[in-house]
């Protein structure tokens, strides 16, 4: 479609193509599977339950079970967890379920331990609340270190940069408006058939965010196009294989299904900054992503995709041939999806403290200083920490009433000998949160706070956080 | 060819051990990474099959460290091709052909030593395994 449209236009592309085929195939941490598992003899009113070790949850009645992708195992956790499950099941290996129960008069079993395959389930259904993110972010991380996330593996200082989603294959991309998507919508669903069951959490297609909710059959479903997946020190998850056909109804989507890569835009974020908006670096098409390399600022950056360009394709070629071949009939939903839903945050009656919040003013010195004239001023002021600054106010240093002490002790006097050049130290608008985390890691007892030309704002120290987070 | 890994000290790092060798011993060594500073040294190297145990020896005895590091594998079958590993590798050994397959050069990767892909990998498709009986023929070098 894309190619016929650029060469011969929309109107006869729109005469000469009934349905455009898509397909994306990349993690989807908001997916699970419901299973019911029979009735044991006597019968259990399951409270608690792990298949493979990994945790259950049982939101329902006596038997049925919700596998949600994100749950670790607790043996191996962030190896193995509910993704791989659903994967172990579905490509037909016998699983090990244990549960417990405190027994009532109707259901009086209080623990039980069996082997099942997914033939000896009675329902066995993917049931994905959020799927087929429209586009997403481009991740990288402005950190001094390597940090694990969601979006992969990201190196210190901008060193890589990871994105997801298929572009202009993505489902969603293609009938950005959702005229042809909706409740009923069939759809390849991990390897079958399945359906749209409605908008996705978070569904948010203003800014072009939007989501679906899917249900499918699992017991047809195949493990090339449902995997299981870890991502190192973040959890486990689920890959899903998703495919749309869109049915070309009128020129309009003619032209919307000719979407190309260099017209799809995300921003890259800045995934080292622990809050929920984090600083947007810069805007790069899907063209860019998917040539390897991205320009931020000044910087050229190795980008790779996490999720599966090629099995994204292989899904739009397979849906191609169901239909050609008689075997996937499309549908129309029965309700569009929403166009104008708002995804809100959340609503936090506590107040979240952030450094800003407990932050005190620096007690300074600078380098030229004699350690004596230190000494007293860790006196005067009853502090432990004197941050060293430049002539503008910018850090050079820290040094502690502990490294005053020592230097008094072995007769040295000139501070550049004693300073600590090497600060961790903190942000204004950072989580008291994270900052405390930082000093427990580092096994010290105060951060000075800077700008982002390092220039020093104040202090925070851990007797502060500890009066505020009461730990 | 078998790649051993060398680690010289800050007492020997200024010594031209390695050419030392390759000329007593006439054997090609070739040379794949190299760190190297006044602290000491660590090399990665590739030496033929039936000279290894000459060589560790020799460099053995002049009091360098020698290991053999394993070789890093994909595993075909559970490798999904979503390129997550790609950029973390520093030498490129990974890479996204045409039909978006991702192809992996053992030539090039720095096997073990490196190892910066292994945990990036979703699938957990990347592992290292040992070079074939190259640990045991090297210990014979003792
Ligand atoms: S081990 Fe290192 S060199 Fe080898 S493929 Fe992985 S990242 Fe590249
Ligand atoms: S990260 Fe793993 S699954 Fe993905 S391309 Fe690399 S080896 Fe294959």
């Amino acid at each position: 479609m894309k190619r016929l449209v650029e060469s011969s236009g929309v109107e006869v592309a729109f005469r000469e193509v009934d349905v455009v085929t898509t397909g994306t195939f990349g993690a989807m941490c908001s997916s699970g599977a419901i299973i019911n598992v029979g009735h044991s003899d006597p019968p259990i009113k399951i409270e608690n339950a792990w298949i493979n070790d990994v945790p259950i949850s049982h939101p329902g009645a006596a038997v049925d079970l919700y596998i949600g992708a994100t749950a670790m195992s607790e043996r191996q956790p962030f190896e193995y967890g509910g993704g791989h499950v659903i994967e172990d099941l579905v490509s037909g290996k016998e699983v090990e379920l244990k549960a417990t129960s405190y027994g009532t008069d109707c259901y009086p079993r209080a623990h039980v331990k069996t082997r099942l395959t997914k033939d000896d389930l009675n329902q066995f259904y993917l049931l994905n609340f959020r799927n087929c993110y429209q586009r997403y972010n481009c991740a990288v991380n402005g950190r001094d270190e390597t940090i694990y996330t969601y979006m992969g593996k990201l190196l210190p200082r901008l060193r890589n940069a990871t994105f997801s989603g298929a572009g202009e294959l993505n489902p969603l991309m293609n009938d950005p408006d959702y005229e042809t998507i909706g409740i009923g919508t069939r759809i390849f669903l991990g390897g079958a058939q399945g359906y749209v069951i409605g908008e996705g959490t978070q569904h948010d297609p203003q800014n072009r965010f939007g989501t679906i909710m899917v249900r499918g059959d699992a017991t047809k479903m195949s493990p090339e196009f449902l995997r299981g997946a870890s991502f190192t020190r973040y959890g486990t998850t689920l890959y899903v294989g998703l495919g749309i056909p869109i049915p070309i109804l009128n020129e309009g989507l003619a032209k919307k299904t000719a979407i190309r890569d260099e017209e799809i835009f995300t921003s890259v974020v800045d995934y080292g900054v622990p809050r929920k908006d984090r600083p947007k670096l810069a805007q790069v098409s899907y063209k860019e992503l998917k040539s390897g390399k991205i320009t931020v600022g000044d910087k050229r950056i190795r980008v790779s995709s996490l999720s599966s360009l090629k099995t994204a394709r292989k899904i739009a070629g397979t849906l191609k041939s169901w239909i050609a071949q008689g075997e996937f009939f499309l549908t129309a939903p029965v309700e569009r999806l929403p166009v104008d839903s708002v995804f809100k945050p959340m609503r936090q009656t506590e107040e979240t403290p952030f450094v800003a919040n407990v932050m005190q003013e620096a007690v300074t010195c600078s380098e030229s200083e004699a350690v004596q004239a230190i000494a007293e001023r860790i006196v005067t002021r009853s502090v432990n920490h004197i941050v060293v600054v430049d002539g503008n106010g910018k850090l050079t240093g820290i040094v502690t009433s502990w490294d005053i002490t020592r230097a008094l002790a072995q007769g040295k006097t000139a501070l550049a000998d004693i300073v600590t050049r090497r600060v961790i130290t903190a942000k204004l608008n950072e989580p008291l949160e994270t900052a405390s985390k930082r000093m427990a890691q580092h096994n010290i007892s105060a951060l000075p706070v800077i700008d982002n030309e390092k220039k020093v704002l104040g202090i925070v120290t851990a007797e502060d956080v500890s009066k505020l987070l009461g730990r | 060819m078998v790649r051993i890994l060398l680690r010289f000290s800050e007492n020997i790092v200024e010594k031209p051990i390695t050419s030392q060798i390759i000329l007593e011993l006439r054997v090609p060594i070739n040379i794949i990474t190299a760190h190297v500073d006044s602290k000491g040294g660590e090399v990665l190297a590739e030496v033929p099959d039936e000279s290894l145990v000459k060589v560790v020896k020799a460099f053995r005895e002049r009091g360098a460290t020698v290991s053999i590091p394993k070789l890093i594998e994909i595993d075909s079958e559970k490798c999904i091709s979503c390129g997550a590993c790609l950029t973390l590798c520093p030498v490129e050994a990974i890479t996204m052909d045409e039909d978006a397959s991702v192809v992996f050069n053992q030539e090039k990767c720095l096997g073990s030593t490196c190892s910066a892909c292994v945990d990036a990998c979703p699938s957990r498709a990347i592992k290292s395994v040992k070079q074939n009986n190259s640990e045991l023929t090297a210990n014979k070098a003792h």
